[in-house]
């Protein structure tokens, strides 16, 4: 007993430690990037990167139409993936919940969920890019929409059951049919968790490269042809940041700077809507 | 053979106005399980009528077979025959929407809409009339007159359903119910979430509703269904046990089980 | 009299609303149980296109593909070999890395850290699991890269030169990127997911099954191995693999830092490639159908493996879940 015990004792301060240890070894790596990132992008902020057009080699410039190319496609496949991702999801919570499709679009859409991206850029090649002979936005976009749909589901799947079927029964009580109450009653109780979903799908293709770089492809011209290929945040930091030139590498760091803001703005709005909703 | 037998038994001999709810040989079921066993009986026009028993015996299930709401649910199902106005509703050929307008629910917990007071009400009558904006305030105060809570509110009908207190909210609800103008109202153990005060209110407020509805409620408290309720009906295990006057019910039921249960003696 | 005429007039208006809502209703279910549908089908059009582009290097090379090592754009003969090594090594040192540090993390995350931060820094982490991958990638080339190159690097080679084995795992110039370089950067990438979801298993243990281990006079650490760990194992399993089917189809963090080489050293400090990188620096240089098939074929390949992971990582968290809501 006697020496058990401070055996016991030292193994378990030792095991403590060293998790310890893990904690502020794996905060302080992922601080070390993020103050990267602020300090090597910072020192390229200026008002050019948001007026000028992206440089030839060993020129100054700015990445406005980067920066343009990715709201429209982000917007577009935004707009394509949520109709779908809520409609879908719709279906699971609503119509299909106890049904056998439900069970596995669920699992399948899992498995979309982390599926790795650039096969997802494979895959549009093969659709759209081959079929049409060349890229184009809309390929990227259409692209970014693939991964849009799976998150959207899956929130609004979750919000959707969240909503109590208490509320679901009242309003079939007074004669409402099934659509109505999904559309009166059951979505704008979940209103801000599928918000939430879209938010968070808006931040996963935010920072997307893989899937772009053969279906948008890059352009280092304005462009609003959305048939021809477009520029876009990442695959511009893509490009610049292999590049030997020091303009394009500062101004890779800026556009990653950029991104990360973006996301990780995006992340805490969407958080803070979801806080509210526990709180209440 | 059993039942044919209750059956005689339970068609009361001294409530004898005209039939708005005629159950016949109902069964039903949860998947495989059996949860009503063969229940008969007649539920008169424009009066209280409780359902009491033990929690699992079946009261709520019964109630729920008469908006059909349990329809929501996969595996749940109705057999025999349930009348109202002479026109069985558990036919296939049965609207449900349109049953639910005739047939309106209040349940255990408030559940108002998530939007407006004001919305919470104009919201089932908007489904089937187009009222212009004078007509659909006044429906809307009507109702709300009708469930007592017009005083409380009317100074702030654009505030969310959810600010109301609980007694508050289950009259909202009580009220949505009165504003699509049904003719029977289902009560799901309304006041057993509320404090005694707004229990007592929602009771007062059965009393003024039964001269214009038929009123059907489950509930679990025995002396509420004393209160309010002219005829009882005292379930177990999925079986009618008794069905009389309330009075007679809780005063000289003729089954040893009833007796049992409205004195305390198990449940 | 007028009064059942009124009421009639009150149905037959009713019923023509009730039949527009059961067709609208209709409609609605059909659309979303559509939407329902086009998710399978998504999954099902990425096999199905992925195979018809690959069909013919599938064809050309047959099996041989998978265990031919050369990779030669000028004579079109193409093997799959190194970039399926590299991308399993580096996948594998990457979990091997992340996944101790990671529960680690969350043990202290649910233990140890004081109620006030963990709130706080349990966001964080989650907050990391959302930073793009090519964020990691450029700080990968610019900043951890060189640093490999001129610390660790000549430290490691130095220390292990004597050692047989290990100096030629280790071996070889310091080049600062290459698979060691980017399994380190891949770990750091998937240690939020490790992290977040060891510490949402954690979060299913039940209170009082803790409490009566405590009530026996064990220890934190005691009790978090002979109860939490094994209690949760499964789940960790579905974590560690939904980081490793995350790890395996990265393609940017790696990119950046692989040195796309198509061999297959002994040494983790050579240059390599991985699947996803491979497909990413090469796709659109690629002239000639049995170049571009042949990428593809092994973006098919990485498909199936991570389907297989995935699909075994969804299972293990559905068993998990349906034990916490039991």
């Amino acid at each position: 007993m006697s020496t058990i015990y401070p055996r016991r004792k030292a193994t378990n301060g030792i095991m403590m430690v060293l998790c310890g240890v893990a904690a502020v070894i794996g905060l302080a790596w992922l601080a070390l990037i993020l103050g990267a990132l602020l300090y090597k992008g910072l020192a390229g902020i200026n008002l050019a990167v948001f007026t000028q057009m992206t440089p030839p080699p060993g020129e100054a410039g700015g990445l406005l139409n980067a920066i343009a190319g990715s709201l429209v496609i982000t917007i577009i496949a935004v707009v394509i993936g949520t109709p779908i991702g809520i409609l879908a999801g719709t279906y699971m919570a609503e119509y299909g919940r106890f049904s056998k499709l439900t069970t596995v679009v669920r699992f399948i859409n899992d498995i979309l969920l982390s599926a790795p991206s650039i096969v997802v850029g494979l895959f549009v090649y093969e659709l759209v890019v081959r079929p049409m002979g060349h890229f184009s936005a809309f390929a990227g976009a259409f692209a970014l929409a693939i991964l849009v749909i799976p998150v959207v589901v899956r929130t609004t799947e979750d919000m959707l059951n969240l909503v109590p079927n208490a509320l679901r029964e009242a309003g079939t009580a007074i004669g409402a049919p099934r659509w109505i109450v999904i559309r009166s009653v059951a979505y704008r109780a979940a209103l801000s968790g599928i918000v939430t979903g879209i938010l968070l799908s808006i931040a996963r293709i935010s920072g997307e490269t893989a899937p772009l770089l053969f279906t948008a492809l890059n352009n280092q011209f304005w462009s609003s042809n959305l048939n021809a290929p477009m520029a876009s945040l990442p695959v511009t930091i893509f490009q610049f940041a292999l590049s030997p030139y020091e303009e394009w590498q500062q101004l890779a760091w800026t556009g990653a700077l950029l991104i990360t803001l973006t996301v990780l703005a995006l992340s805490i709005l969407a958080r803070s809507l979801t806080g509210r909703r526990e709180d209440r | 053979m059993n039942n044919m037998v209750s059956l005689d038994k339970v068609a009361p001999q001294n409530i004898s106005d005209k039939a708005k709810i005629e159950i016949k040989n109902l069964n039903f079921y949860y998947g495989e399980s059996k949860a009503l066993k063969n229940i008969s009986l007649q539920l008169p026009e424009r009066s209280v009528t409780a359902f009491i028993g033990p929690s699992g015996c079946g009261k709520s299930t019964l109630l729920r077979v008469l908006n059909r709401i349990y329809e929501l649910y996969p595996k749940q199902r109705a057999e025999g025959e349930v009348l109202v106005d002479g026109k069985n509703i558990l036919d296939r050929s049965q609207d449900l929407n349109l049953l639910r307008t005739k047939v309106g629910m209040v349940f255990q917990k408030p559940t108002p809409f998530p939007m407006s007071i004001y919305d919470n009400i104009s919201f089932g009558i908007k489904l089937y009339e187009n009222l212009s904006k004078s007509e659909m305030d006044e429906r809307v105060e009507a109702a709300l007159r009708r469930a007592a809570l017009w005083n409380e509110v009317k100074d702030k009908l654009n505030a969310s359903g959810l600010s109301l207190s609980g007694g508050q909210q289950q009259r909202l609800c009580i009220a949505r119910t009165v504003a699509v103008k049904p003719e029977i109202i289902l009560l799901d153990e309304p006041a057993s979430a509320l404090d005694p005060l707004s229990t007592a209110k929602i009771e007062e407020l059965i009393d003024e509703l039964r001269a214009d509805y038929t009123i059907v409620i489950v509930t679990h408290n025995m002396q509420q269904a004393a209160r309010v309720s002219r005829q009882t009906a005292f379930m177990y295990l999925g079986e009618l046990v008794e069905f009389d006057e309330t009075a007679k019910i809780f005063t000289s039921p003729q089954e040893k089980r009833t007796q049992d249960y409205v004195t305390g003696r198990f449940g | 009299m007028t009064l059942a005429m009124a009421e009639q007039r009150v149905d037959t208006r009713r019923e023509k609303v009730v039949r527009r809502f059961a067709f609208t209703d209709m409609i609605f279910a059909g659309v979303s149980r559509a939407a329902a549908i086009l998710v399978l089908l998504i999954l099902g059009g990425v096999a199905i296109s992925l195979v018809v582009g690959s069909w013919e290097a599938i064809t050309t090379f047959g099996l041989a593909f998978l265990t031919t090592e050369s990779w030669n754009p000028v004579t079109e003969k193409f093997g799959a070999l190194a970039p399926i090594y590299g991308t399993i090594v580096t996948s594998g040192i990457a979990i091997l890395i992340a996944v101790p540090i990671g529960i680690g993390i969350a043990i202290f995350l649910t233990e140890l850290c004081p109620r006030p931060l963990r709130r706080p820094i349990g966001i964080a982490v989650e907050l990391l699991a959302g930073i793009p991958s090519i964020i990691y990638g450029i700080w990968g080339l610019f900043v951890f890269a060189p640093f490999v190159q001129t610390t660790i690097q000549p430290f490691v080679i130095n220390l292990f030169k004597d050692i047989p084995g290990l100096s030629s795992l280790f071996a070889g110039p310091p080049y600062g990127i290459g698979m060691l370089t980017s399994s380190m950067i891949l770990a750091i990438m998937v240690l939020p997911f490790v992290t977040s979801i060891t510490k949402d298993v954690f979060d299913t243990v039940p209170a009082v099954l803790k409490e009566s281990a405590y009530g026996i006079g064990c220890t934190t650490w005691e009790v978090t191995r002979n109860v939490v760990i094994p209690y949760t194992r499964i789940g960790i399993m579905g974590g560690v693999m939904l980081g490793l089917g995350r790890a395996l189809g990265e393609t940017m963090a790696v990119t950046f830092v692989i040195g796309n080489a198509h061999r297959i050293s002994a040494s983790l400090f050579a240059p390599g490639t991985t699947i996803s990188a491979t497909i990413a620096n090469e796709f659109t240089e690629a002239d000639g159908e049995l170049y571009t098939s042949s990428l593809i074929s092994l973006g098919l390949i990485l498909f199936v493996i991570t389907l297989i992971i995935l699909a075994a990582a969804r299972y293990m968290l559905m068993r998990i879940g349906r034990k916490a809501g039991a």
